[in-house]
């Protein structure tokens, strides 16, 4: 236990590094990138003396590393400051929400996705070659393959459209809140649904076939216990390690990366509102935004690492040793 | 595995509670509401209101005047009478009893504050050289304020029409609370708004015009991607979609319960870069204007009739507007193309980028139908479509042909000067020809309308016989309910709320 815990410190610890590193590069980025917040505001009109002027007035004209200072010292303190695009407008009043209603996109979609590929990946792996593979495999690859825009499509046109079940966009109405709303995550899940189906189910069968086919899986056939208890009790927790990575890896992605998914279905999360932080240069919110996706691709990670010990006593031992 | 589901449970419950900090509800009974997908707005600030959400912004502030969209005439609002003697001297008297969301009391401060916040260089306000033509402004009462010009600007009415120069409270912070809290002294104020997502607004109980708005309510919601918006209409989940395309209008014409309306036209410039080859050269300008069909042009971008909806010409000056001279379309003609091309020396045509931005209104029609006219005449145009954010950033100004949309101005006057006078700062084709801004110069100054008419006439000549642009003027297509009555929206862009009703 005392191990674990020692395991957890040390995960946070480089999390904040990673986090430090993180804003750094990415203030540089945005420093690199053509045009400015003087520049999105003045737009067409922008004239050297009124961008030269604005900068000033927004504190644009401060050297990039005094400004990096001044947002980090920020930061320290819970203070994400305000957008520099929208004057006045503090970042944590539009942020919370879109976190809020991202984080419930993607459990719902991690509800959907993870026990029905693992479910298709185990049963084709297990029937190996068989009709049932070969259904699933050709079922996993054509979803692989159709990019979130089109499945999408497809299904608003099956369900939203034909048979009227969900609502077309997902756009919670003026006052309501997504919890009274809760169908319009439906098709938006879905849709993701169908990209993670493909990699994880195939992950899952491969790794299954492999397992399926070591010497103690084949010993404790041989000892005669029942088929299921081998598939269940053996094979399973082995064959779970790479299809966890495969989940752990895509968390970050499926928080705050569906900006596709977002437009399509017009839903108010986190990836729509990087879209437009980045289009503005607005640094604090484009910041605020990248380093929650860390966050939680970071913590992920670590229930990843977690999960993985529990699954296989090899690794935590050895992670313990070190 | 007990860890991690404590995790999850502690994501899922902070998710709730965040999320569950819901609002005022939409609708409630008997009351009137019009539902509204705009797209998503920069800014709202006026001054540096980048022109999207105009259902918003429109219903939340006002102006000294607005138009009549059914006469094109300026009609009284903040302000109830105006004088001029020479355009150089402009005398407002303000409406009294009228008071901002807030509760303070509209007066002359406050429009001097709005027009003094023009030239305020830490705003970055897109009026500021429009306004610096201020001298000095007179507030001799409460309701009066008087504004000098530096020159005559016979039409400067039309400037306080434009929609950034909203009247603001003097007295209010909109530095800080602009973009959060906005307040004007509009029929309806702003009950809740979620930045970058909705906007509830209902009715000023306050408002100076007996029985208006009509509708208790204005929900508006951002939606980035127009299709997303035309699903909420089809779905009867919202009334009015502004700024759709020609391909949409076509699908919604199946529709029985949404019609899709024109209030005006829009303006697509196929600009021509002056001072740089190869359009520098007159007799390639000509050419390639030869090179065109109207007709042709009018059916593959818009499938509408020349004249019915869509309109052509080669100057600045848009067909509807009274200072238009109709002069006898150019007829295509690639022979006479081809030979003015060679006489300027290009016998064996030209190469020549076209940039234009794929994601407005007729854009990437417009674009293809040019290069398949051109192209026999000699012209062999690559097209550049990039999205408008990155056209208008990257590009636009700095290319030798290019499309861009302009809206059209009540008085033309504001366009002729900032697009194609010498040192204009929208000047797109860099045209600085003596003759154009003599008449520029005699159009903004002149205080008698005919002779104003007569300089703008020979303006348009000039421009067919040497001018820069083709003017292509494309609908301006916007999808309502057929629930919606009175649907108004003059050519100043401002939709007028307080006028519609629900049935």
């Amino acid at each position: 236990m005392n191990k674990t815990l020692l395991f957890i410190l040390k995960k946070l610890g480089s999390l904040l590094a990673t986090l430090v590193i993180m804003s750094f590069i990415i203030f540089m980025l945005v420093e690199i990138m053509p045009g400015d917040v003087a520049q999105m505001i003045l737009g067409q009109s922008a004239t050297p003396e009124a961008v030269s002027a604005l900068r000033e007035a927004r504190g644009l004209n401060d050297p990039v590393l005094k400004r990096y200072g001044r947002w980090i010292a920020g930061v320290a303190v819970g203070d994400l400051g305000d957008s520099i695009y929208m004057q006045g407008v503090a970042i944590n009043s539009i942020l919370w929400r879109r976190v809020g209603h991202s984080i419930i996109l993607a459990l719902t979609a991690f509800i959907m996705f993870v026990p029905l590929s693992i479910f298709f990946g185990v049963l084709a792996g297990v029937k190996e070659n068989k009709l049932s593979d070969s259904i699933i495999s050709f079922f996993g690859l054509a979803t692989m393959a159709l990019p979130e825009f089109v499945s999408g499509v497809f299904l608003i046109t099956i369900f939203a459209v034909q048979l009227k079940w969900f609502p077309i966009v997902s756009v919670i109405p003026i006052g309501e809140s997504l919890f009274s709303n809760l169908n319009i995550l439906i098709l938006p899940a879905l849709s993701i649904t169908f990209v993670m189906f493909g990699y994880v189910s195939r992950m899952q069968r491969s790794s299954m076939i492999q397992v399926m086919n070591s010497d103690y899986i084949r010993a404790a056939t041989l000892k005669g216990m029942p088929r299921s208890y081998v598939i269940l009790r053996h094979a399973l927790k082995n064959a779970l390690l790479p299809t966890i990575t495969i989940i752990g890896m895509n968390m970050g992605w499926l928080f705050g990366g569906l900006i596709v998914v977002e437009t399509l279905f017009g839903f108010p999360g986190m990836g729509s509102l990087l879209m437009i932080a980045i289009k503005t240069r607005d640094v604090p919110l484009i910041e605020a935004c990248v380093l929650l996706i860390t966050v939680i691709f970071s913590l992920s990670t670590m229930t990843t690492d977690i999960l993985y010990s529990f699954l296989n006593p090899r690794i935590r031992l050895q992670g313990g040793q070190r | 595995m007990k860890r991690t589901i404590s995790i999850m449970l502690l994501i899922l419950v902070l998710a709730v509670s965040v999320v569950f900090a819901g609002g005022d509800k939409e609708e409630a009974k008997d009351e009137k509401i019009i539902r509204i997908a705009e797209q998503v707005p920069g800014l709202i600030t006026p001054g540096v209101w980048d022109g999207q959400a105009f259902s918003m912004n429109g219903s939340m502030y006002e102006y000294l005047a607005e138009m009549n969209p059914d006469t094109g005439e300026l009609e009284p609002l903040l302000a109830t009478a105006w004088e001029t003697e020479d355009g150089s001297t402009w005398k407002f008297t303000l409406r009294k009893g009228v008071k901002f969301h807030d509760g303070s009391d509209f007066n002359a401060q406050d429009v001097k504050y709005t027009i003094e916040r023009t030239q305020d260089p830490t705003i970055g306000h897109l009026k500021k050289q429009d306004f610096e033509v201020v001298s000095s402004i007179e507030t001799p009462d409460n309701h009066t304020i008087i504004l000098h010009l530096d020159e005559p600007r016979p039409t400067f009415v039309y400037q306080l029409t434009d929609y950034n120069m909203a009247i603001l409270s003097s007295e209010y912070d909109y530095a800080s609370l602009g973009e959060s809290k906005p307040m004007g002294t509009g029929p309806f104020m702003m009950q809740q708004l979620i930045p970058k997502e909705s906007a509830l607004l209902v009715r000023n109980p306050n408002y100076w015009a007996e029985g208006l708005p009509i509708v208790d309510k204005l929900a508006i919601y951002f939606v980035p991607d127009i299709d997303a918006s035309i699903s909420m209409l089809e779905s009867g989940r919202v009334d009015v979609v502004p700024f759709i395309t020609q391909v949409i209008k076509t699908r919604l014409e199946k529709n029985p319960d949404i019609k899709v309306i024109s209030p005006y036209q829009e303006m697509r410039f196929i600009s021509m870069r002056v001072d740089e080859k190869p359009f520098d050269d007159n007799r390639v300008r000509l050419a390639f204007k030869y090179a065109m069909d109207p007709q042709i042009i009018a059916r593959s971008v818009a499938q509408m009739d020349l004249n019915d909806g869509i309109f052509y010409n080669e100057t600045p000056i848009m067909n509807i507007l009274a200072e238009y001279k109709e002069i006898p379309l150019r007829g295509r003609d690639t022979k006479k193309a081809k030979a003015l091309l060679a006489e300027a020396g290009y016998p064996n045509g030209v190469s020549v980028p076209m940039y234009y931005a794929s994601d407005h209104p007729f854009g990437k029609e417009l674009a293809q139908t040019v290069q398949e006219l051109a192209a026999p005449a000699g012209f062999d145009i690559d097209l550049k479509g990039y999205t408008r954010d990155i056209y208008l950033s990257q590009y636009w100004m700095n290319v030798p042909l290019s499309i861009t949309g302009w809206a059209g101005r009540p008085d033309p006057s504001m366009l002729l000067l900032l697009a194609f006078r010498g040192g204009g700062s929208w000047n797109e084709s860099h045209i600085d020809n003596p003759k154009i801004n003599a008449l520029i110069d005699n159009i903004s100054e002149e205080a008698n309308e005919a002779k104003r008419l007569s300089y703008y006439h020979e303006l348009q000549e000039v421009f067919y016989e040497e001018g820069s642009l083709i003017d292509v003027q494309v609908p301006l297509l916007i999808a309502v309910s057929n629930k919606i009555v009175n649907y108004r929206h003059p050519l100043t862009q401002i939709p007028q709320y307080k006028y519609m009703d629900v049935k």
